[in-house]
């Protein structure tokens, strides 16, 4: 009973462990993307260098079977196993990623992401390409945001305007906005992500304590959250005198045990250097004693 | 003393202490077989300089390994130096005499080669310059390569200047010296004629180096140990890292002492004057030390697995019951208890016994030196997360190891020529103990 009992907790696992290895499914309509381009020697030399710099660290060199020991395993993309792949599963996988593989939406684009195809197809001599399908035309909205600090409201506002049908351009309700301050690492979000109004606008209240410059100024920036890429957005940014002067010495203007060499401590620099004269003094005395000793001999 | 002491002429201590300083086919050999193995570990150091750390385990996470090990044992064991001659001759210990010499040059030979063993460890060497160059007061690193090369130069004038009267010794009544080395010895000699100035000079510049001997190894390991403690490493973070590594520093020191000993003893056939009671005080000083050590040891271990903070209870949780604890309690109980159980006995403090203690105490040392470095870096403070398998455990390659094998090939080098080229034994110093008086320089 106990027996059988394990047995199919093992079958159960086995299946798990499979179906989790097998799970990165690729929509089907994305499976049949292709390039939108015929390849060229030349985009594959512009796709190698691509590789080289954002896939070779994980997925080794082509052909020699080196990707990086990870858990699931990277494997070799100019082997079978990755080759099979259509175009547009590769594309797909590229541009989403899945831990621990990295996404690259933004960070190739998209003309990278087919070049680097195009490196990795150079390795299947059996590789044809399917014909080139032009990318549709963009049928999307294009929004572009500006922002700016309003004294009354002591908030910021955001206003999206967007570019119409008829080449006009109007006010752009229902867009997502995030707000951002540049940081020392990186930029960091402001409130929560806000809706544009009918007016175009989306309000956001400014921390009173946040850190600026000495003068007080911080970078604020405003950019549309369309994670999926069906917008074409252009993002805005401010240095807006809004945030508490801030006027901290850096940590290493002044001596201290952490500081820069030409900062030490004096109390570390004396120590250090009065040890190093005493010791070496008596070494040096010792010495030219020694050098004595020959000269004093009997006779 | 025995009877035979007393007989002893100043012919017969001088035949005794020098008839090795010759070449003869052992030497050779031996000499023969320690460069081939130097070679085979050079050329493992030519492909890591070639190819990079990598062709070693050490990654990311375990970025010292088995170098830094080796490192901190090589400083452990220059310490006895210090020890025997500094600390123990200064009270004024008369037995050890025949024993300082080979103390010191353990201390040399240890010394000189560990600035090479951290070289090891150097992606870069060429640029080890920069470390006075760029380096900083404040960091440790200066300070330890201030010191070590301060402590080599010390023991090195301090193994010298008791043999500047040897050596007059030797050029002159040491009639099977071979003719090439005489001029040599004459050179060494420094023309010393037993002149009450220059026996001065000499005093002098001895109880100096004896003084200024007890800070300066204190510093090298004390520093050293600081390498470690100033971050706050699970394993590490420790207030009594300095003295806990300079008593673990005598410990291995009296252990290769020993050792030393024996080999010397039964090469050189110095029966006479390395007797069974030098084994029988080495082994007391063994034991003493190593009591020393086991308290700090007790201190170390006990004290933050009372508290258990959560980093030290993951460093711990491996060392006493996880993957390092066979390598750590074989340490512990075979590198330390049962030696002091043993040694508390006379019967294992007879040569052959306090051989076999002071193989395995040596050998528990490095493994020692190993638990010391590594378990902390394969457990840091952040999560070890995406990364190959190897980062997270680290396994020491064939290159590693034999890139660290090569500073001991190093060390017996120089301990073999040193000891092969002069008398083991204080001659001058020995003549003068068994009471002979009158020694003619002219």
């Amino acid at each position: 009973m106990r027996f059988k009992n394990l047995l199919i907790i093992i079958f159960i696992f086995s299946i798990g462990t499979r179906i989790s290895a097998q799970t990165w499914v690729v929509p089907d309509d994305q499976k049949a993307v292709v390039a939108p381009f015929k390849f060229t020697p030349d985009m594959q030399k512009q796709g190698e260098q691509l590789y080289q710099k954002n896939c070779q660290s994980c997925h080794g060199i082509p052909g020699k079977d080196n990707w990086a020991k990870l858990t699931p395993p990277p494997g070799d993309l100019s082997k079978e196993k990755a080759q099979k792949q259509t175009d547009g599963e590769m594309f797909y996988r590229i541009t989403t990623g899945k831990v621990p593989m990295p996404e690259f939406r933004n960070i190739l684009s998209e003309d990278d992401r087919w070049w680097v195809i195009a490196y990795l197809r150079s390795y299947n001599p059996k590789y044809v390409q399917p014909n080139p399908v032009a990318k549709a035309a963009f049928t999307g909205r294009t929004v572009a945001l500006a922002l700016k600090y309003s004294d009354p409201m002591k908030k910021i506002v955001v206003t999206a305007t967007e570019q119409l049908k008829d080449g006009r351009s109007g006010l752009a309700a229902g867009v997502e906005v995030m707000l951002f301050v540049k940081r020392y690492f990186g930029s960091m979000q402001v409130g929560d992500v806000k809706t544009t109004n009918a007016r175009g606008e989306a309000v956001f209240e400014f921390p009173a304590d946040l850190p600026g410059n000495k003068d007080g100024y911080v970078e604020v920036s405003a950019r549309v959250n369309d994670p999926k890429g069906v917008m074409k957005t252009t993002p805005a940014t401010a240095n807006l005198g809004i945030a508490l002067p801030t006027d901290k010495p850096s940590l290493t203007a002044s001596r201290a045990w952490w500081s820069t060499r030409g900062n030490a401590p004096i109390w570390i620099l004396l120590t250090y250097t009065l040890s190093v004269i005493i010791v070496w003094g008596f070494i040096i005395y010792i010495v030219i004693s020694i050098l004595k000793i020959r000269k004093l001999s009997r006779g | 003393m025995t009877m035979d002491d007393n007989k002893m002429t100043f012919e017969k201590i001088t035949g005794d202490l020098t008839h090795h300083i010759r070449i003869n086919k052992g030497f050779l050999a031996w000499m023969g077989f320690l460069t081939v193995s130097l070679l085979v570990c050079l050329y493992a150091y030519s492909l890591q300089l070639r190819n990079g750390l990598g062709v070693a385990g050490i990654r990311d996470y375990v970025t010292w390994g088995m170098y830094l090990a080796n490192f901190v044992f090589f400083v452990a064991a220059s310490l006895i130096g210090m020890l025997i001659s500094a600390v123990l001759g200064l009270i004024g210990m008369k037995w050890l005499t025949p024993i300082t010499r080979i103390a010191e040059t353990i201390a040399v030979a240890f010394a000189a080669v560990a600035g090479l063993v951290i070289v090891s460890d150097m992606g870069r060497p060429e640029r080890l310059a920069y470390v006075f160059i760029y380096g900083r007061p404040q960091s440790p690193i200066l300070w330890d390569v201030t010191v070590i090369t301060t402590y080599f130069v010390l023991s090195l004038l301090l193994l010298f200047l008791p043999m500047i009267a040897d050596m007059a010794i030797i050029h002159r009544k040491v009639a099977t010296l071979p003719s090439w080395l005489k001029p040599v010895y004459k050179a060494l000699s420094l023309n010393f004629t037993d002149h009450p100035a220059q026996n001065k000079i000499i005093n002098r510049a001895i109880r100096i180096l004896l003084i200024l001997l007890i800070p300066a190894a204190l510093s090298i390991h004390t520093v050293t140990s600081w390498l470690f403690a100033v971050t706050s490493r699970a394993g590490w973070d420790s207030t009594i890292f300095g003295p806990y590594f300079v008593s673990g520093a005598f410990v291995a020191g009296s252990a290769a002492v020993i050792i030393a000993m024996f080999f010397f003893r039964r090469n050189y056939k110095l029966e006479d004057y390395l007797t069974d009671m030098h084994f029988n005080n080495m082994g007391k000083v063994l034991a003493t030390v190593s009591l020393v050590y086991l308290y700090f040891n007790i201190n170390e271990f006990l004290v933050p697995g009372y508290k258990l903070k959560r980093a030290d209870a993951v460093h711990l949780q491996e060392l006493f019951a996880g993957k390092d604890a066979l390598m750590f309690w074989i340490v512990q109980i075979g590198g330390l208890i049962l030696p002091i159980l043993f040694l508390l006995f006379r019967r294992f403090r007879k040569p052959l016994p306090i051989l076999l203690i002071s193989i395995a105490v040596l050998i528990a040392a490095w493994f020692k030196r190993y638990l010391i470095v590594i378990p902390t870096q394969e457990h840091p403070f952040l999560p070890i997360q995406h990364v190959p398998h190897n980062f997270v455990h680290y396994s020491p390659t064939l290159i590693e190891t034999l890139i660290t094998i090569a500073p001991f090939i190093l060390v017996l080098i120089i301990i073999t020529l040193i000891s092969k080229f002069f008398p083991v034994i204080p001659l001058h110093e020995t003549a003068r103990e068994k009471g002979i008086e009158h020694i003619k320089f002219d």
